[in-house]
């Protein structure tokens, strides 16, 4: 596969736009995977699915001839994810921002999902796991999700998202730290 | 006894862990105390698989996409990166070809005056050439005028036919004389040059009008003037003193 897709590239440079389908049909699944698991989310998954094929094409220039495809598509769209995510966070802050404004106050929790009482009527742990994911910074949810769910190496989760792996080793030890907190409470809360 | 961290325990969680704190956790019962709840909270965390997604997915992905990319230029190499080496060779082979065609025609211009030498030393040589040189300098001037013979005028054949039947015979001679050597292009030239003395010289009194367009369109069509011309230019030519000059002589 990896030869058919150095092929595919080839074709590509040469002119040949209709190779890429060929390599948006082969990764798409796995692009969507991982983009759902980072942001949680069926439609900003497939936002980011083509955002990072759009993102690939355009730099397909600067790919190397000796990497895989498919891991340089699998970093792309883990940062478009993690990109995605961060703003989703931003507007997510604005909005409470406003709405405290409007409550004078009352609100103590950025994520209103994640309160008792929306837990003691769920009482799902997928939502109560989603909620305690809530509160990773992006960063931390990403590296968090590459090291559990798609079980990256420190090495690899520092490739992906382009920091170093010390940085990456810390940013899963605090959203480890934070998950089991927040499940803690919740659990206490439930 | 120095006990593992946090973070060292997800590190031995996730298959990460040196050799050295993995036999620290197989003997140190504080150090397992704290991994199992660590090891239990993360196995409870559940993997929420992501929504399915057919097997044409791929596809709608790209229909989505194509429309927005533009195609890459078809690529052409430069000739300073990828075509350098092409280039180099190139001219390389270019090089080799002009050094090989100077080898060539120095050695072809060194062979020659040994093979008329062959003919019969050097005085036969120089005999040889001054009779060829003569006759190839009538045999022109006599293609010439029949070249520009009026066909109308049907007066004219007595002179070219004698002349014909006089450069017959030294043509025949020439003809031997090439036969021992290796020049086939000489003897080609002579051979056609046979052929149309020999119909002049055989002409009734009258050319006819048919026979002079005929004898013109088979001269034109051997270039039979040019080869003439070619050939008396390689047969040096004969000086004041009746002395050929022995270089540069060839056949």
């Amino acid at each position: 596969m990896a030869e058919n897709d150095q092929a595919a590239v080839r074709a590509i440079r040469s002119g040949d736009k209709d190779a890429y389908g060929v390599l948006v049909a082969r990764h798409s699944h796995n692009l969507f995977r991982v983009a759902f698991r980072i942001t949680g989310n069926e439609a900003d998954a497939e936002e980011v699915v083509q955002e990072a094929f759009l993102r690939g094409y355009r730099k397909l220039e600067s790919f190397g001839s000796r990497s895989s495809f498919g891991t340089w598509i699998y970093r792309i769209a883990v940062r478009c994810a993690l990109d995605r995510v961060a703003s989703r966070k931003l507007e997510e802050s604005s909005r409470i921002a406003e709405a405290t404004d409007l409550k004078r106050g009352n609100l103590q929790v950025a994520d209103d999902t994640a309160g008792p009482e929306r837990l003691l009527l769920s009482r799902e742990i997928g939502a109560l796991q989603e909620s305690a994911m809530n509160g990773l910074t992006p960063l931390e949810r990403t590296a968090f999700v590459l090291r559990h769910l798609e079980g990256l190496t420190t090495r690899e989760i520092a490739s992906a998202l382009g920091a170093a792996p010390n940085a990456a080793k810390q940013a899963v030890f605090r959203a480890i730290q934070k998950l089991r907190q927040r499940l803690a409470a919740l659990r206490s809360g439930l | 006894m120095k006990h593992l961290h946090e973070e060292e325990l997800i590190e031995h969680y996730y298959g990460e862990s040196t050799t050295r704190n993995r036999r620290h956790l197989q003997r140190c019962e504080a150090c397992a105390q704290a991994y199992a709840p660590l090891a239990r909270d993360l196995a409870g965390l559940e993997i929420v698989e992501p929504p399915a997604r057919d097997a044409s997915y791929g596809k709608q992905v790209w229909r989505a996409l194509v429309a927005t990319l533009p195609a890459y230029p078809a690529r052409r190499p430069s000739w300073p990166r990828a075509g350098w080496w092409r280039g180099a060779g190139y001219a390389a082979a270019g090089v080799l070809l002009v050094l090989g065609a100077f080898v060539a025609g120095r050695q072809w211009e060194q062979r020659k005056p040994p093979t008329a030498a062959r003919s019969g030393g050097a005085a036969g040589q120089q005999v040889v050439l001054v009779v060829l040189g003569d006759h190839l300098d009538r045999a022109e001037r006599l293609l010439v005028e029949l070249k520009h013979a009026d066909a109308s005028s049907a007066n004219l054949v007595l002179p070219m036919r004698e002349e014909a039947g006089s450069l017959l015979e030294v043509n025949r001679l020439c003809r031997q004389t090439v036969a021992q050597s290796d020049d086939p292009a000489l003897a080609a030239t002579l051979d056609r040059l046979g052929r149309v003395l020999t119909e002049l010289a055989n002409q009734p009194d009258r050319l006819s009008h048919a026979t002079i367009i005929r004898l013109q369109n088979e001269m034109e069509a051997d270039d039979l003037l040019f080869e003439v011309r070619v050939l008396r230019s390689r047969v040096p030519r004969r000086q004041p003193g009746g002395v050929i000059p022995s270089h540069g002589g060839t056949l």
